[in-house]
């Protein structure tokens, strides 16, 4: 019974950081319709800022997070503005390629700077974990868990309750009807694309601290992002949230009491099955994001 | 003038073996025509129905893994005490039950995942892909996991004096060109006749398509079933010349690597996967050849992608085709106005 | 239709240009294939890197047969594919008479039949699948230890540890499966009960609930075979859930030192196999290399933490070197001959192969010395009882 209790208090934990990783992506694939390639290298990015804020130039380790965020935020900008804007008209794919090429070409820029080798980025939490019963918990991970729920509630609020987030919406509902009725797409999509990727570093930014920093680490978070992305349902925040938490569960249960070895393939088989039994998603009638 | 063009490049590149005496360029241009053929099933999907398959390499792992385990032979447990085995077979038997094992994968998966569309159906592809990857990393019995299967046996038709080998380069990539040039008139076969042409309607516009009465979900499974046929031919001709296939054949960079050469060469053309394959299967020797950083070799690539995608969006050979057609509507206006003026005097 | 022929044919003549380099120099090259990009990218330039440091200080000293030797060092990018056509590069372009290679096990067992085709021999550095010796491949010449021999060489301490039940945490692929089973075989053979095998994708981050399993087993002691990044995350995690077993690291891919920088006192109590001990090189059968090595690897100023990696591509272009000289020169066939009768003072410790595998096609196997280490109060030490 304890190990179950364990297991449950895993995923939970873990399931914040999963949302957070789904939600940039979900905005991103919903609003623009871009299979974005790039969302596990802005992880990555933001893991690799927190390193050399923290580890290099000795900067405070909180600030260091808004920091991270920031710059992650900034080159999601600059990312949109160089290589999207220009194909704004053209088909999915082609986007998907040249997304595709930005990946290669920002995790082999990470290697060539950093080389393979894994960094450890300290933190300020006691290394002791947290005891409750026969449960017990790190410190850092409580840590991570209470900042993603702030900024899932953050970006919720964005979302719902300001201007631009109605604009978000309004152009994820209706694109040409938006354009007419004097929303600034291009604005949008940059705003998108930024908000998505900034998520995306501060959850590197986040659990570089509680796992190690390498070049390749973007590609499974980016690939459990995805994963949430369906499960929540294309462009719909609340879902990819509670994706991001049953994406957790299944995977501590299923590792926890099925097998090991197909732990990362539980979230892969989740998709496949409720794609075939709903097609939208798990939460097919919130269709519209918020 | 096109078709004589055609069988005069098929003969230039066959004579290749005969003046050829580089090993590693033949390698690399046997490697090149897998990937090659590998692009041209995924253009059909890609190019002509305008599904974004994205697990496309799942189908030339299971052709690989097929034709390796027919070729070694099996023995596996269904049930604890019930095996079900097979004794070793002749390599060419292997590849063909290969790519019919591959096109009846695609049968299942084309009539399963064509319920989603669209963004949706990008991730089920690589959900499928990467469950099959699983399945051979885990089941270890069958696939031998990340142990390996090696020592499968290179390819040999007939027997003693009439025994045909494609052990060595040139007669394997005589094979390959071989494969290569019939996927491509099956694909062109397929692509012209009122299939194809279902096909292009359904990319096109597919509720129209509906409207009009065409049965977009049957055409989408026939292209799966040829697109994947051909992918598994691919694979199994990969088993037996790698001669060892292990999980890392499902890397989601095999399938990367498909769809650069089918966007950059130009999606829905024939001849697309083939320049783009021809470019991205060379690209990266070339890089390695010249003394660079193996990571800044990559970053060139990637940025050469991005450049080719950016001012060539529909790809190579599309763009290289306007140009032409454009300087002939040229042609014909300097007549025109060369006539204007004559009618004038 | 035309211009895409003129396209291939342009760009066959171009990468036949490019490709065909100018290579006139007077040297005796030694082909070196190594994942240089890609999932094992540390491992493999830090073997790269110290095998510069052997070739540096070969040729220092005259070189071999009276040419200096030059490495060709090749990015097989952790892939099979490429693994094959580096070799193919290697061989058929640059001509080398023998390899070192490929560091996995899956990559090494990729380029096996290219030797066997072009009938050049490789020293294998750093592969433990016990495939790679019993394939029937005679150009094969094995320098590191097979999980097998590693796990042979462990049985003496499992009484004087008082083992009674462990489990296993293992990585999904040739490497932690090949090290599990032979572990397990030799713990079951001296009677320990074996509690839970579980496993991990070699990229997973996340083993709460491997590790939950373990602890609810029962047992008293974790084997753990797996490569640094995770091990660290593993150690860490054990920690964090207060999984109090005896933690062993199997593989020698382990990296002490990354160990204690990065898990901090998480590693303390743990113990690791090693097959270099960086840090009392003077209990190693050749001491004078070891030191050498390190001095240099140092000077250099290379991670300290690769120096458990690096010795594989030192002690690999010594054995070629070896091989060379003895053959009298540098033919691939004359050198596979020879180094079954070498002897080479490696970091490794006395390398000679053996034979082993099927009758007639033998590979050389090489008998390293296995250690084992203790992290104590963020030091290293020699385990003893």
């Amino acid at each position: 019974m304890d190990e179950l209790f364990q297991h449950f208090l895993n995923a939970v934990i873990l399931g914040g950081t999963y949302a957070l990783l789904g939600i940039g992506l979900t905005l991103i694939f919903g609003i623009m319709r871009v299979v974005n390639f790039t969302h596990g290298e802005l992880y990555a990015f933001g893991a690799y800022c927190m390193y050399a804020f923290v580890m290099l130039f000795h900067v405070n380790f909180f600030l260091a997070l808004v920091l991270a965020m920031s710059m992650g935020t900034v080159l999601g900008a600059a990312i949109e503005l160089l290589l999207l804007n220009r194909l704004r008209g053209a088909d999915i794919d082609t986007t998907m390629l040249v997304m595709i090429g930005a990946w290669i070409v920002m995790q082999n820029t990470e290697q060539f700077v950093w080389s393979g080798v894994a960094l450890s980025i300290s933190s300020p939490f006691p290394a002791n974990p947290l005891v409750v019963g026969p449960l017990s918990v790190s410190w850092n991970r409580v840590y991570v868990f209470l900042i993603a729920l702030g900024l899932i509630g953050t970006t919720y609020f964005v979302v719902n309750r300001t201007r631009l987030g109605k604009a978000m919406r309004a152009t994820f509902q209706d694109r040409d009807t938006a354009a007419l009725m004097g929303i600034r797409i291009g604005r949008i999509h940059t705003a998108t694309f930024a908000l998505g990727s900034g998520l995306a570093a501060a959850a590197g930014a986040l659990l570089g601290p509680v796992f190690v920093v390498t070049p390749t680490m973007g590609d499974l978070a980016a690939s459990k992002a995805f994963a949430i992305v369906i499960l929540g349902g294309l462009g719909n925040i609340t879902g990819a949230t509670l994706g991001g938490f049953i994406l957790a569960f299944v995977e501590e249960i299923g590792a926890g009491y099925i097998s090991s070895g197909y732990r990362d393939a539980m979230g892969f088989l989740l998709i496949i099955l409720i794609l075939l039994m709903r097609p939208t998603g798990l939460f097919a009638q919130k269709e519209r994001i918020g | 003038m096109n078709r004589y063009v055609g069988w005069l490049l098929i003969a230039f590149l066959a004579s290749v073996p005969l003046w050829l005496n580089d090993f590693y360029l033949l390698h690399v241009f046997i490697t090149t025509g897998i990937f090659i053929i590998a692009a041209m099933s995924l253009n059909l999907l890609l190019g002509y129905t305008g599904q974004l398959s994205l697990g496309h390499v799942a189908f030339f792992g299971i052709g690989a893994y097929a034709s390796a385990l027919i070729s070694l032979g099996f023995q596996v447990h269904v049930l604890p005490d019930f095996t079900i085995g097979l004794e070793p077979k002749p390599p060419w038997l292997a590849i063909l039950v290969a790519i019919f094992i591959a096109g009846l994968t695609g049968y299942a998966i084309g009539k399963l995942s064509f319920r989603v569309r669209g963004a949706y159906f990008v991730i089920v592809s690589i959900s499928f892909a990467e469950v099959v990857r699983l399945v051979a990393v885990n089941w270890v019995e069958l696939t031998q996991g990340p142990m390996a299967l090696n020592n499968i046996p290179a390819l040999t038709i007939g027997a003693g004096a009439f025994e045909l080998s494609f052990l060595r380069k040139p007669a394997f990539y005589l094979l390959v060109l071989t494969a290569a040039v019939f996927s491509y008139v099956v694909i062109a076969r397929l692509v012209k006749s009122r299939t194809g042409r279902a096909m292009v309607a359904l990319r096109e516009n597919e509720s129209l398509a509906t409207s009009v009465g065409i049965d977009v979900t049957r055409y989408l499974v026939v292209a799966t079933v040829v697109s994947a046929a051909i992918a598994g031919m691919a694979g199994a001709l990969y088993a037996h010349y790698i001669r060892i296939v292990d999980p890392d054949v499902f890397l989601f960079i095999y399938t990367v690597t498909m769809v650069i050469m089918v966007i950059t060469g130009g999606k829905g053309t024939l001849a697309g996967p083939i320049v783009g394959g021809a470019l991205f299967g060379l690209i990266p020797e070339i890089l390695r050849a010249m003394a660079i950083e193996p990571e800044v070799q990559w970053i060139i690539y990637g940025v050469l992608m991005i450049f080719i995608v950016y001012f060539l969006p529909r790809g190579i050979v599309p763009a290289v085709e306007s140009y032409f057609s454009n300087r002939k509507s040229v042609t014909a206006r300097d007549t025109v106005s060369a006539a204007s003026e004559v009618l004038k005097e | 239709m035309r211009k895409f022929a003129g396209l291939v044919t342009t760009a066959a003549i171009l990468a036949g240009g490019i490709i065909t380099g100018v290579n006139a120099q007077e040297t005796i090259k030694i082909g070196v294939t190594q994942p240089l990009t890609g999932a094992f990218a540390a491992s493999g330039n830090y073997v790269a890197q110290g095998a510069k440091i052997a070739e540096d200080e070969i040729n220092k000293a005259g070189g071999v047969l009276g040419k200096k030797i030059q490495l060709i060092i090749e990015d097989n990018k952790s892939n099979p594919t490429e693994a094959v056509s580096t070799v193919e590069k290697l061989i058929t372009k640059d001509k080398v008479p023998v390899l070192i290679g490929a560091w996995s096990s899956t990559l090494t067992l990729a380029v096996m039949p290219k030797l066997e085709e072009y009938k050049v021999p490789m020293i294998v550095e750093t592969s433990s699948s016990g495939k790679i010796t019993t394939s029937g491949n005679p150009y094969i010449f094995r320098i590191s230890p097979t999980s097998a021999m590693e796990a042979k060489s462990f049985q003496p301490l499992v009484p004087k540890m008082g083992i009674k039940k462990a489990s296993f945490l293992y990585t999904n692929n040739d490497f932690g499966i090949g090290s599990a089973n032979e572990y397990s075989n030799m713990l079951k053979a001296n009677g320990v009960t074996i509690g839970a095998m579980e496993t991990m994708d070699p990229k997973a981050t996340d083993f709460s609930a491997q590790l939950a399993k373990i602890k609810a087993s029962g047992s008293d002691s974790l084997f753990v075979t797996t490569a640094v990044e995770q091990l660290t995350l593993i150690l860490k995690q054990a920690k964090e859930q207060q999984l109090n077993v005896r933690i062993i690291s199997c593989g020698g891919s382990n990296s002490p030192d990354q160990l204690i920088e990065q898990a901090g006192d998480a590693a303390n109590g743990s113990f690791h196999t090693a097959f270099f001990p960086p840090w009392f090189p003077e209990v190693t059968k050749n001491p004078e290399v070891s030191k050498r090595y390190m001095d240099e690897w140092k000077k250099r100023g290379h991670n300290v933490g690769g120096l458990t990696e690096g010795f594989r591509g030192f002690d690999g272009v010594y054995v070629a070197v070896a091989g060379i000289e003895a053959a009298g020169k540098a033919e691939p066939d004359a050198i596979r001959a020879a180094l079954w009768g070498v002897t080479v003072k490696g970091i490794y410790g006395d390398i000679h192969f053996n034979k082993e595998g099927p009758a007639g096609k033998e590979s050389g196997q090489n008998v390293p010395v296995v250690y084992l280490v203790t992290i104590s109060n963020g030091k290293v030490t020699r385990t003893s009882f």
